[in-house]
């Protein structure tokens, strides 16, 4: 007998093929696991000033990337920043897919009036730019990571909730749910058994999509001091204070630009490759 | 269609008026009026005073549809880091250099990237489609101040060509304008590429081919037509969207638009700056997304116009 | 003589269509299924034939409840199902069953063919999960696919073998009535053979009653016991199948009875290919009917729509 595949296993093969998907799953995992691991790979704290005598050094053999201009090493900072960068890109990318399914999971099986009123607080989210809300939230709240994680999911689950919807509305129609509504099965029993597991692909998606928009929000305000309060390191915040020594010590500004566009490089060619994967139907959008 | 166009216009509308009451909302719920911080110390009986003469003291809902009717006579009020002109005029005089900026920014990006696109479809799989794809990923995934951050390293930095800020001569404004046109660029070329590959892998495309039809032909005629409507809608959006982005732009090459203001409307609690500044942005969004509905219903015929199904 | 184990009385649908030109042009009434009654006895086949769009997969949709019906009643087992509660209908569900035409689409793709065929268990709450999975495997034995297809996936399967799936889990809940709604049109013709023989005698194992919709006369000539004819929405005929095969008298089932392709050329009649206005003015004039088309008795268990004239 032939080995039983699941649809999901095609996905897989379809994603081991595209070579950029590959690679930056890759580079992902290891700034995943640099930032996990950040204290066994880092020779101080985030905010010990332990290289005062040294402040603005260039990279060298002990300082991989240098000294910043307060003594402190500035790997450090940079593997530090990954995790606060990743931890509000996941968490944030969590919480919208917790926003998005239910209502994009409702609003595409009741339609009527359920579906207006999701579409109308999408409308809603995707008439004011997310930055700008976000500035202002940031700067009423005065930032900090909880603030940009309710911000970044408050705006990311548009994304899920269309994806969600769409999916729903194009199985609800479909005879297998005609069948289970003709055992008897109540509308959440179906929308939790058989339509949110056809769901799965355009989920996946969006999660992974809405991680590297948290991160690029996490960083635009932490660039304009409203994000991240120091010493906590993000990338956005020493990219600021790069600028102005950007002349003379080209490696405060450099790594953390370099940093923040890999990241977020990967994580977008990551879910394109997982969507093309997943959907060959949605390729190349 | 007037039915269609309507009903669109009124859930605008409704979108607009929620918005405008939550921004209005958030912007009072906050403790702390413009003159609590430390420094400028106001004795209480002032405060009072000042916050009667800017009607902080009315209930809000008064304030609020005090402020509404004023804005739809263009009187977004007085900013309050800048007491001696109304918002309007500050913003006529920030406007300029934004407008130039932006304008320029998608009059290069836009057309540069449809081209690009283009080519990249018709040579899909080359080596040449894979720099597009690889750029126009670039550009649309790294945030607009670290693409300026890249410019300013390579052109101002190490090779000392161009200045890394300023406005007052015009080839200070290369630079700005070309990180401003990265958004618009990178945006058509991706969706230019798409748009087309998904034409040309129609049925009726493959019909042509076998007619005899050149390539040629095919692209300009047929492909180009079918491929332009999702090309036209993402316009007005996109270029309102960069205004979003100006806000960085303008702030890294320290040009004296928009962007400066609303950074600082918002660190200094400037209601009126910062309401005026939110729901302009806003506005423009709703019609420019109304705009857009009507042009793709318009041009295409298969829409349906909701009705019972 | 027994109740019959369904019966449909006086069934109707009306769809409301907008109409043309805009918001206060109001609604069109879409007569889909009008004052159809049907009995089906016990342990019998009903075919119900007519062509598309002749209301009769509405029919079939409101018999099971996945439609509601605009009036009439259902009846199952003389107990009357068309105004229950979702709650209270749940017990009869385990009595009706159905199967789909498209049989792709009738199993989620997601789900393993054990999964899919325990699923009514399940819903009903009848034994443990253990049980479940060993009745479902005992099931797709049954309809003729071995135990091990338990781990498989639907698209692993070819047409006949998922229909073969959604019978068994029609079936699972030993339900004494099976809508069946052209549950081979899909299918090529050798396997639609052995779909209608695994019908047939599962009907006589299960003592099944199965109301078979279809438009494949050749089908509801080996299969059923009687046939009711649809024609736009309306009952024209009903008769045992031999007499519907033999002394067809509505000019609409004498047209379809007309189209069934003939295999030896000299046995082939003219076509008489009617249009709608042709067959509604064709309608037999009886003396005793009334002046609106209504069924009238021709023959013993012989029903005709028909008109005074």
């Amino acid at each position: 007998m032939t080995r039983t595949r699941s649809p999901l296993y095609f996905a897989l093969r379809r994603f081991a093929d595209n070579k950029a998907a590959v690679v930056s799953a890759l580079i992902l995992g290891v700034i995943l696991l640099m930032a996990i691991f950040a204290p066994l790979i880092t020779p101080t704290g985030y905010a010990d000033q332990a290289y005062l005598t040294e402040g603005l050094a260039f990279p060298s053999a002990q300082h991989w990337m240098g000294v910043d201009d307060l003594g402190r090493d500035f790997f450090t900072r940079i593997v530090y920043g990954a995790r606060v960068s990743l931890s509000i890109g996941f968490s944030a990318a969590l919480f919208a897919v917790l926003i998005g399914i239910p209502l994009g999971a409702i609003a595409g099986f009741y339609g009527g009036w359920a579906d207006w009123f999701v579409m109308r607080l999408i409308e809603l989210f995707s008439v004011v730019p997310p930055l700008l809300a976000a500035m202002l939230l940031g700067a009423l709240t005065n930032g900090g990571f909880f603030t940009i994680v309710l911000i970044a999911s408050l705006f990311g689950w548009v994304q899920v909730c269309l994806l969600v919807r769409a999916q729903v509305k194009a199985f609800r129609e479909k005879e297998f749910v005609r069948a289970a509504q003709a055992l008897g099965a109540s509308p959440g029993y179906i929308i939790r058994r058989h339509l949110i597991p056809n769901s799965i692909s355009p989920i996946i998606v969006g999660f992974v999509l809405a991680i590297p928009l948290a991160m690029m929000l996490e960083a635009s305000l932490s660039f304009l001091g409203i994000g991240v309060p120091p010493p906590v390191p993000s990338w956005g915040q020493m990219i600021n204070v790069g600028m102005n020594f950007m002349y003379f010590y080209w490696h405060l500004a450099v790594f953390p630009t370099l940093a923040l566009a890999v990241t977020v490089l990967a994580t977008t060619l990551l879910g394109d490759g997982l969507r093309d994967a997943l959907d060959p139907t949605m390729k190349g959008r | 269609m007037l039915r269609y166009i309507i009903g669109r216009l009124l859930s605008i509308l409704l979108t607009f008026f929620v918005v405008s009451v939550i921004v209005f909302l958030m912007m009072h719920s906050v403790p702390g009026g413009p003159f609590d911080g430390n420094d400028m110390p106001v004795s209480d009986a002032v405060k009072a005073k000042l916050n009667a003469s800017l009607g902080l003291d009315k209930p809000l809902y008064e304030q609020y549809l005090r402020y509404m009717w004023g804005v739809l006579h263009f009187d977004f009020g007085v900013p309050f880091q800048s007491p001696g002109e109304t918002v309007t005029e500050l913003l006529a005089r920030a406007w300029p250099p934004s407008l130039i900026l932006g304008g320029s920014g998608v009059l290069i990006g836009a057309p540069l990237g449809i081209l690009m696109g283009m080519a990249a479809a018709m040579r899909r799989n080359t080596w040449f489609d894979y720099v597009v794809s690889a750029f126009s990923t670039l550009g649309l995934t790294i945030p607009v101040f670290v693409i300026s951050m890249m410019l300013i390293m390579v052109f101002s930095v190490w090779l000392n060509w161009l200045p890394a800020g300023g406005w007052e001569k015009p080839y200070s404004w290369i630079l700005p304008i070309t990180a401003y046109a990265a958004v618009p660029m990178a945006t058509y070329a991706r969706y230019t590429r798409s748009a087309m590959l998904d034409v040309m892998n129609k049925p009726f495309v493959t019909v042509l081919r076998a007619k005899g039809l050149s390539e040629r032909r095919i692209i300009f005629q047929h492909v180009l037509r079918n491929a332009a409507l999702p090309l036209v809608t993402v316009f007005l959006p996109m270029f309102i969207g960069t205004a979003t982005g100006s806000i960085f732009v303008e702030a890294m090459f320290r040009v004296p638009g928009l962007g400066a203001y609303f950074v600082s409307s918002i660190t200094l609690r400037d209601y009126p700056l910062e309401m005026s500044l939110i729901l302009m942005i806003t506005m423009m969004f709703c019609v420019a997304y109304l705009i857009s509905d009507i042009v793709y219903a318009l041009l295409n015929p298969r829409i349906r116009f909701g009705g019972k199904s | 003589m027994t109740a019959p184990v369904l019966e449909l009385r006086n069934l109707s649908k009306t769809f409301q269509l907008p109409r043309k030109g805009g918001w206060f042009a109001g609604y069109i009434d879409h007569h889909a299924v009008r004052d159809v009654s049907l009995t089906l006895p016990r342990n019998t086949i009903l075919g119900l034939v007519g062509e598309s769009g002749s209301g009769k997969s509405t029919t079939g949709l409101m018999t099971m409840r996945l439609m509601e019906p605009t009036s009439g009643r259902i009846l199952i087992d003389g107990a009357d199902i068309s105004a229950l509660t979702p709650a209270a209908l749940k017990p009869y569900r385990r009595q009706m069953q159905i199967v789909f035409q498209d049989s792709y689409s009738a199993l989620d793709p997601m789900m393993t063919l054990a999964r899919i065929v325990a699923e009514p268990l399940h819903i009903h709450g009848i034994g443990t999960p253990d049980d479940q999975t060993e009745q479902a495997l005992a099931m797709l034995d049954r309809v003729g696919l071995h135990r091990s297809y338990g781990q498989r996936y639907p698209h692993e399967l070819s047409g006949g073998q998922r229909q073969r799936v959604a019978i068994a889990r029609a079936l699972i809940l030993r339900p004494k009535v099976l809508v069946a709604d052209e549950p081979t049109s899909a299918l090529d013709v050798s396997v639609k053979a052995q779909i209608i023989n695994l019908l047939l005698d599962l009907q006589q194992e299960m003592g099944l009653s199965i109301l078979f919709i279809s438009h494949d006369l050749s089908v509801v000539r080996s299969l059923t016991d009687r046939v009711a004819v649809m024609f736009n929405g309306r009952i024209v005929e009903t008769a045992a199948t031999e007499t519907i095969f033999s002394d067809a008298r509505h000019p609409y089932t004498q047209g379809l009875l007309s189209a069934i392709p003939v295999l030896n050329p000299r046995d082939r009649r003219p076509r008489r290919f009617l249009t709608a206005e042709e067959i509604e003015r064709g309608i037999p004039r009886l003396p005793g009917a009334g002046t609106s088309p209504a069924l009238v008795q021709v023959a013993p268990d012989h029903l005709v729509e028909a008109v005074a004239g």
